[in-house]
């Protein structure tokens, strides 16, 4: 008996022992890391060259929530464990975060949603000469050097940044760099190490979303002609890499892409004019450059298309003739459609910019982030992590309000999608980003 | 020259949009994963392995056909403290996550009646085969798949057994099932703080399946156990389905109920075991398990609308085995010690492979004791550990990319009177 004491007691103790040791949770070692260890790519000063897109620009807005959810800005965090340093980016301040003012949704009525718009704590200072507002500036240095609206044929010309110009850069500049500064200059002399540049959307957006209709009056609608595309890429990116610098370049998405463009359809509209009319109108009249007709499934409307013109009088067509656009006698202004023939030209023009484009980064050596490739899968619906995300307009979770920019969550697929080019390029280690801790469109 | 299309954004022109969010079928699954096989801690002594060593009362469990060669009467209750620990990292990232730190205890209780040395030997046991916990939380990448699942089957089985020869004997268990789920997951749809909504999934259902066993052994001890667990497919009826969403979805989203079928798949086994020594037993077990009944798991939720749809979600299961080789040595009248170890091989194909079970196949080795208080009362411990084999996966349904990692922690005892 006595033996059989010694026994168990030794053998319950050995029980207890096994009981305390295995009690931790499992771990990965070495998983699938790239071994390749210290990489090439000198990380410690990063620069993100770019538009809205780089600026965190969402739901038709600049404002502080979406600054720090610029892809750069996701980029940069990620960075830090393969040797990135600081990254400082022109957020607003907290009392003045709502920026630019932006727009949210009110509710949905009907299943359609409703937006409004946030008018508090703005950043705005002033109106410019012509009416528009003017930023709080922010002349501390800065890496996130995106600033929505910039162009790359614009990055050249001193005074796009000036009260007349573009007053997302102007806020960047102090008052003897107004008139003086290009954005060309102002991004090249920053002393970075590393950089992304995603610009020349603009160059073509501007003018898709004018309809493909250049307003001889504003610049922003002009199409870039693509052999001044080629001559004004290769310089930035030639002073961009000059001493052997690395960065990773993104192609200009496809206008079809986006709910901007995919939302408002033709049957959409015909559908609503049915039902208003009841049955009496049931057609869309376009102006096309080859002249009157018929809208198609093919022709794309803006997402912010004025629908409650449709059938009125006047607008754009004979003053006397009622039902603007709903006949042959009083279609719809060219801007407000991108008929089947603008859309084949901007999908033609956007390959012609984006061929230069990868051939700039082969012959640089840089990491190609092909976000038109992307977006184009995009399109189609894929489901990351659990959600499905796709280019249908709120519930698609990648596009914010706007139907152009990202939302946090688009935001951060969209920084996998450069963290990935830039590992694959330079056999580098950067680890990827977990998009479910960010938000895609809230409901109210 | 103002930023591209402010002027036109702040137009709050009317957008004809239907709107409509699909919900993927949220995912419920009792199977590998969950089976952590601890209703004997005698056999959990050796991983598993004994169905033809242990006489007992267990043998309600292992093989009713062994029951009618007990020769008095007991009642044992047994306890374990499941410690499952899973860990995951998506592919490409430096973060691991790891679930919550949590114990399920999953229990037995077995009891024998009818006369001493008869032919025959009735026994109820009540016991959970399938069952775990497992807690991933709201903050990590799975989280739209799932953020914690709790789940119980309680098997409820009156048993008899009889002795064909003095060798041979057969018996057979009618099991009742109870089964008990609750599971939540995040929805992508965004509060005004940026969080996620919620979907709650709980309820209770039953079943029926049987058990039936043969035991054989020769005089010099060498025993061949033979048993068969029919499948149970338990109907979740009315559970309730709750959704946490923002207001101007809450209609999209009605708090509802929903039917659910979990089939828990049948199994046969062959045990057997033979003396090394006076003192020393080996016992090897082979468990041929059917989990190919698993095909999908569908729901159906009683109140539709366009985003909550009924849901089917194919899960392709494919039969699996399992072997185990388990030691028990007589130390002297009052103590046995023992020791086991064992392989499972997975039913669940990698595309399938979701974050309530993160399977693989699987390692364990065990140890385990039984201390003779008295000639009435017996203490018996055992302590599994238990292995599920790191694998990277991308999901079938999810999307989610990355390599899950299981370790499972699991002491049991139990106590038994005997008269």
């Amino acid at each position: 008996m006595k033996k059989s004491n010694t026994e168990i007691s030794f053998f319950l103790s050995l029980f207890v022992s096994i009981l305390s040791v295995s009690s931790c949770a499992p771990d990965f070692d070495d998983f699938d890391q790239n071994s390749s260890g210290q990489s090439q790519v000198d990380f410690s000063k990063y620069i993100a060259v770019g538009n809205s897109l780089t600026a965190g620009f969402a739901d038709g807005g600049l404002y502080l929530e979406g600054q720090q959810a610029a892809f750069p800005n996701i980029i940069a965090a990620q960075l830090k464990s393969v040797g990135g340093g600081e990254f400082m980016s022109p957020f607003f301040a907290e009392e003045q975060s709502n920026g630019s003012g932006y727009i949210r949704l009110k509710g949905f009525v009907n299943d359609l949603p409703v937006t409004e718009n946030v008018t508090d704590k703005l950043a705005i200072r002033g109106m410019s000469p012509t009416q528009r507002p003017l930023y709080t500036k922010y002349t501390n240095e800065i890496q996130n050097l995106g600033v929505p609206g910039m162009r790359l044929d614009m990055a050249f010309v001193a005074g796009v940044g000036s009260v007349y110009g573009n007053s997302y850069f102007e806020r960047l500049l102090t008052d003897d760099k107004t008139e003086t500064e290009t954005y060309f200059n102002f991004a090249t002399t920053k002393g970075h190490t590393f950089f992304s540049f995603w610009l020349g959307n603009n160059d073509v957006l501007g003018y898709a979303t004018n309809g493909a209709y250049h307003d001889p009056n504003d610049p922003t609608t002009a199409l870039t002609e693509a052999g001044l595309f080629a001559n004004l890429y290769t310089n930035f990116i030639e002073a961009l890499t000059a001493g052997e610098r690395k960065g990773v370049v993104a192609t200009i998405p496809d206008v079809t892409v986006v709910p901007y463009f995919n939302t408002v359809t033709t049957a959409r509209l015909e559908a609503g004019v049915s039902a208003a009319t009841q049955g009496q109108f049931s057609k869309i009249y376009i102006t096309t450059s080859n002249g009157v007709r018929m809208a198609t499934d093919e022709d794309l409307f803006p997402l912010t298309f004025p629908a409650d013109t449709l059938g009125k009088a006047v607008i754009f067509g004979n003053p006397a003739t009622a039902g603007y656009g709903l006949i042959e006698q009083n279609p719809l202004h060219d801007k407000f459609v991108l008929d089947r023939d603008e859309v084949m030209e901007i999908t033609t023009h956007i390959e012609t910019l984006n061929n230069t484009i990868k051939s700039v980064a082969e012959n640089k050596e840089l990491a190609l982030a092909d976000a038109h490739d992307y977006l184009h899968l995009v399109k189609n619906g894929l489901t990351l992590s659990g959600i499905d995300i796709s280019a249908s307009y709120i519930t698609g979770n990648v596009f914010s309000l706007d139907g152009i920019h990202l939302t946090p969550m688009g935001n951060a697929i969209m920084a996998n999608l450069f963290i990935d080019a830039i590992n694959l390029k330079y056999s580098t280690n950067i680890p990827r980003v977990d998009i479910t801790k960010y938000r895609a469109v809230i409901l109210p | 020259m103002s930023a591209l299309y402010i002027q036109a954004l702040t137009n709050n022109a009317m957008k004809r949009i239907l709107f409509s969010i699909l919900l993927a079928g949220p995912s419920l699954l009792f199977g590998q994963g969950s089976q952590v096989n601890t209703q004997g801690i005698k056999a959990l002594g050796m991983s598993g392995a004994g169905s033809a060593l242990f006489v007992d009362e267990s043998s309600i469990f292992y093989n009713p056909g062994a029951l009618s060669k007990m020769e008095g009467n007991a009642v044992s209750v047994g306890g374990s403290a499941v410690m499952y620990r899973s860990a995951f990292r998506e592919t490409g990232s430096a973060d691991t996550y790891h679930t919550k730190f949590q114990i399920s205890p999953p229990f037995s209780l077995f009891t024998t009646f009818g006369p001493k040395e008869s032919w025959w030997k009735a026994g109820l046991g009540v016991y959970t085969p399938f069952g775990g916990a497992v807690d991933w939380g709201t903050e990590w990448p799975g989280r739209y798949e799932l953020n914690s699942l709790q789940l119980r089957a309680i098997y409820i089985q009156p048993t008899l057994s009889f002795k064909l020869t003095d060798q041979f004997s057969v018996g057979g268990g009618f099991v009742y099932n109870i089964g008990l789920v609750d599971l939540s997951r995040s929805l992508p749809v965004f509060f005004a703080d940026g969080s996620p909504g919620q979907a709650q999934l709980s309820g209770t259902g039953t079943g029926m399946g049987f058990n039936l066993g043969a035991h054989y052994h020769l005089d010099n001890e060498v025993a061949i156990s033979l048993s068969y667990r029919s499948k149970v497919v338990t109907k979740l009826k009315d559970g309730d389905a709750k959704f946490t969403v923002p207001t101007s979805v809450a209609a999209s989203f009605p708090n509802t109920t929903f039917d659910a079928e979990l089939p828990l798949p049948a199994s046969f086994n062959l045990g057997i075991s033979f003396p090394l020594s006076p003192k020393v037993d080996i016992a090897v077990d082979g468990t041929f398990i059917g989990y190919d009944v698993y095909k999908s798991l569908d729901f159906d939720y009683k109140d539709n609308t366009p985003v909550l749809q009924d849901t089917h979600q194919p899960k392709k299961y494919e039969n699996a085995f399992s072997g185990k080789i388990g030691i028990n040595y007589k130390t002297g009248d009052h103590l046995a010690l023992r020791a086991g170890g064992g392989y499972v091989y997975t039913p669940v194909n990698g595309p399938y492979v979701s974050p309530e079970t993160p399977d693989n196949n699987r390692i364990m080795g065990s140890a385990g004791f039984t201390y003779n208080i008295s000639d009435k009362w017996d203490i018996t411990g055992a302590y599994v550990f238990q292995r599920i084999q790191a694998r990277t996966v991308t999901s079938a349904t999810s999307g989610l990319r990355g390599a899950y990692k299981t370790n499972i922690h699991a002491p049991g005892l139990s106590l038994t009177y005997k008269w």
